[in-house]
């Protein structure tokens, strides 16, 4: 038996359906419980109603360096260490509770929620190793960078956006209909 | 001149009460949200009505602007078209502030 104890299996099964819902992959849960790949399997199916999807994670570092991903990225780990700093959460706890609060500013912004939880697992443990978190020479605020670039002189994407920032093929489309309305 | 000393009680008073209930609720999240820190945290949720009250019937207001870098103000106020992203901004250097704390 992996878990002898009653309450840590509670409490192991307890963060498992917090990350399902959350959108978790099943490569999350396993790392993040002690709990076996079958109960898992059976807690995931259960909760949402469909087996978890398969293949590889998202492992490219580069998806946290594009413009928009990154404003996302670094917002979430920003938060993730303004609460291990100033509170008692560590570890997933504190991942989880980040993402939440991501989540609530995203959709208190209307913004699209473009950095998955499992994004999200991964850039924390992508930091320190491929990837790091510089100052921005402007506004000194905090963001993502590749570890292994000169950033001595780092200015974010939002103190000098590149010149296509923010036009997705969405935006266009809306511009378009909105064109097409008027 | 009386009419503004009792709607700096009542904002005072909605303020003490709103930031118990948070703490109370989830902590954690509520340290992240009023920007304060843990010690401070634990001291506003465990006031008595008696001293809340006592507290809220200030001259001062007890709550802070915490915007108080003119960038991070120019940030909110900007109205561009990706209105989204400077409230994004503003939320990555709040992130970078230091909590309020006990001396």
């Amino acid at each position: 038996m992996r878990n002898k104890s009653v309450v840590t299996e509670g409490k192991q099964i307890q963060l498992a359906i917090e990350l399902i819902n959350l959108g978790a992959r099943l490569q999350v849960l396993e790392s993040e419980t002690g709990l076996s790949r079958e109960r898992l399997l059976k807690l995931y199916k259960e909760v949402k109603g469909e087996s978890p999807s398969k293949g590889m994670l998202p492992f490219s570092a580069d998806w946290f360096l594009s413009w928009q991903p990154n404003i996302h990225s670094s917002l979430f780990v920003d938060i993730y260490h303004y609460l291990t700093e100033h509170t008692e959460l560590r570890g997933i706890d504190a991942l989880v509770k980040a993402y939440r609060l991501y989540l609530e500013h995203v959709q208190a912004n209307s913004l699209e929620p473009i950095l998955t939880l499992t994004r999200a697992w991964t850039l924390v443990r992508f930091l320190g190793s491929l990837l790091d978190i510089v100052p921005c020479k402007r506004c000194g605020g905090h963001f993502i960078v590749h570890r292994l670039e000169l950033n001595g002189n780092y200015v974010c994407g939002l103190c000098h956006p590149p010149s296509r920032a923010g036009k997705t093929k969405k935006l266009a489309a809306e511009l378009t209909q909105a064109a097409l309305a008027a | 001149m009386s009419d503004m000393m009792g709607e700096i009680r009542d904002l005072n008073l909605t303020y003490l009460m709103l930031a118990q209930q948070m703490i109370r609720e989830d902590k954690s999240a509520a340290i992240y949200r009023l920007g304060v820190s843990q010690q401070l945290a634990e001291i506003l949720a465990d006031l008595t009505p008696a001293q809340v009250l006592k507290m809220a019937g200030s001259n001062v207001l007890l709550c802070r602007l915490r915007f108080d870098d003119k960038l991070i103000l120019g940030l909110l106020t900007t109205h561009g078209r990706d209105h989204a992203m400077p409230q994004s901004h503003a939320a990555i250097l709040l992130a970078q502030q230091p909590v309020e704390e006990l001396a």
